[in-house]
């Protein structure tokens, strides 16, 4: 049998597995993404990357029982792959949706996102692979959600934090870190050298603090 | 002779049985925009909400993880996209998790309830969200957003990532809680943690990475961030503004 590691998604392809030719879906997936079919998919519908799949749920399979169930159980212990699950969520199978959400999401920690039609769904796939294709192009920046390491200046922080002793204001606060460099440092002076920087009382006030 | 404080109650173990200080942080915003998921939490769920100034996140479940609570139509305003990516860069920043739920607006009564149609622009911020490996849960109303937050704070507990101290400081300590939390990038829950854990601010100052992450329950990076503000060597020139010289 032919394992899902081993297929290679060429760049900014979808592979469907073979039982969707032909389906709504797939019709509308054509001419908005490259998408060719395989049969060796196994519980995979759709392959998006090297690494991220999706899982389809049907309205018809929520309400035939827990058969979906297993499949994702059996998914998630075979595979490296990220999955996302999508679920038609329709006015007959809305019920279900709090007990899938708690199973796929906080049980096995996967990606769960609700459509309302395989037309909505195939929409949001073009969506996922636009992503796809952003990551594996090194692109990563393009992600307005993920985080861009800034190295923030911690100047004024510190200015900050230090002005939330008792006693001091902006200025001692200044005079203290100009002396003696870190918050690190502020606490390691002893009573006598603080009372040199900002006198008696302040001093006392800092080193109680 | 110490008295046990009600922190201690969260320690014991039973099986099946939920532990009564399974504790949630609420940013005060939330009284005014969602006072049904808050008396859930505490009237159905039975659960410790507290209150307090958070600024980051709506909410806090553990040591770790980060909640906010989104309308539906917020994702799908591509006016709120910039509003909505610095929060979410910056919640990123503060803690390890985060999870939005995304909770379908209210109608109003006598308002009929339009199939809207579904953009392209939501696809796309929901796409981001998943790569950006934010978890994201789906709720019809407060109640059910209410049942999540108390579902995640249960998991929360499973991985021992509890928020386990006593969450309202009183008198001195309450000066030391708002030193901790003008650290940047510091969560509320870390600043109790460092509270509760260290007896005085040099304590904190001169501990190692390894024991601020254990005493404040922070990852190993966010510790080395938190070590690295402490000791940082202050240098005036790099003051956004220079400061007028004070001639008095």
């Amino acid at each position: 049998a032919l394992t899902v590691g081993s297929i290679v998604v060429p760049y900014g392809h979808v592979i469907g597995n073979e039982k969707w030719r032909g389906s709504e879906i797939a019709q509308r997936l054509q001419g908005k993404v490259r998408l060719a079919f395989e049969d060796g998919l196994g519980l995979v519908d759709f392959l998006l990357s090297n690494r991220t799949c999706i899982l389809l749920i049907s309205e018809a399979d929520l309400v035939a029982g827990d058969e979906f169930k297993r499949r994702l159980v059996k998914f998630r212990n075979a595979s490296s792959l990220r999955g996302i699950v999508i679920v038609e969520k329709t006015l007959i199978s809305d019920q279900y949706y709090l007990g899938v959400q708690k199973l796929v999401v906080l049980e096995l920690g996967m990606v769960l996102l609700p459509v309302a039609n395989q037309g909505e769904a195939s929409q949001l796939i073009v969506q996922l692979v636009s992503f796809c294709v952003r990551e594996q192009g090194r692109e990563r920046g393009a992600n307005p959600f993920v985080r861009r390491q800034r190295a923030g200046l911690a100047e004024p922080a510190a200015l900050r934090s230090v002005q939330h002793i008792p006693g001091v204001g902006k200025a001692k606060a200044l005079l203290l870190l100009r002396r003696f460099g870190s918050i690190h440092g502020l606490c390691n002076t002893p009573v006598s050298e603080l009372e040199q920087v900002v006198g008696q009382t302040a001093a006392q006030q800092i080193y109680t603090f | 002779i110490p008295v046990p404080g009600p922190s201690l109650a969260g320690n014991s173990r039973v099986p099946g049985e939920q532990s009564p200080s399974l504790c949630i942080l609420a940013d005060s915003r939330e009284i005014s925009s969602g006072l049904e998921v808050i008396s859930c939490l505490r009237a159905v769920h039975g659960l410790r909400v507290q209150v307090c100034s958070l600024g980051s996140s709506d909410y806090i479940v553990s040591n770790r993880l980060g909640v906010d609570r989104l309308l539906q139509s917020e994702l799908q305003s591509p006016g709120n996209r910039n509003k909505l990516s610095q929060r979410l860069q910056r919640l990123q920043g503060i803690f390890e998790r985060i999870c939005v739920i995304v909770e379908t607006d209210r109608v109003r009564s006598g308002e009929i309830s339009r199939l809207s149609q579904r953009t392209q622009y939501y696809d796309g911020v929901l796409s981001a969200l998943v790569q950006a490996g934010i978890k994201i849960l789906f709720s019809s109303c407060q109640e059910e957003t209410a049942a999540l937050l108390k579902d995640l704070a249960l998991l929360e507990h499973r991985k021992d990532a509890a928020i386990q101290v006593p969450t309202e400081p009183e008198g001195h300590r309450q000066h030391i809680l708002n030193f901790y939390l003008s650290i940047p990038n510091l969560s509320y829950g870390a600043a109790l943690n460092l509270c509760h854990s260290f007896g005085s601010i040099t304590a904190v100052a001169n501990s190692s990475v390894p024991a601020l992450a254990a005493g404040a329950q922070l990852s190993r990076p966010q510790a080395e961030e938190l070590h690295r503000f402490l000791r940082h060597d202050f240098d005036l020139q790099l003051l956004p503004q220079p400061l007028p010289a004070k001639g008095k």
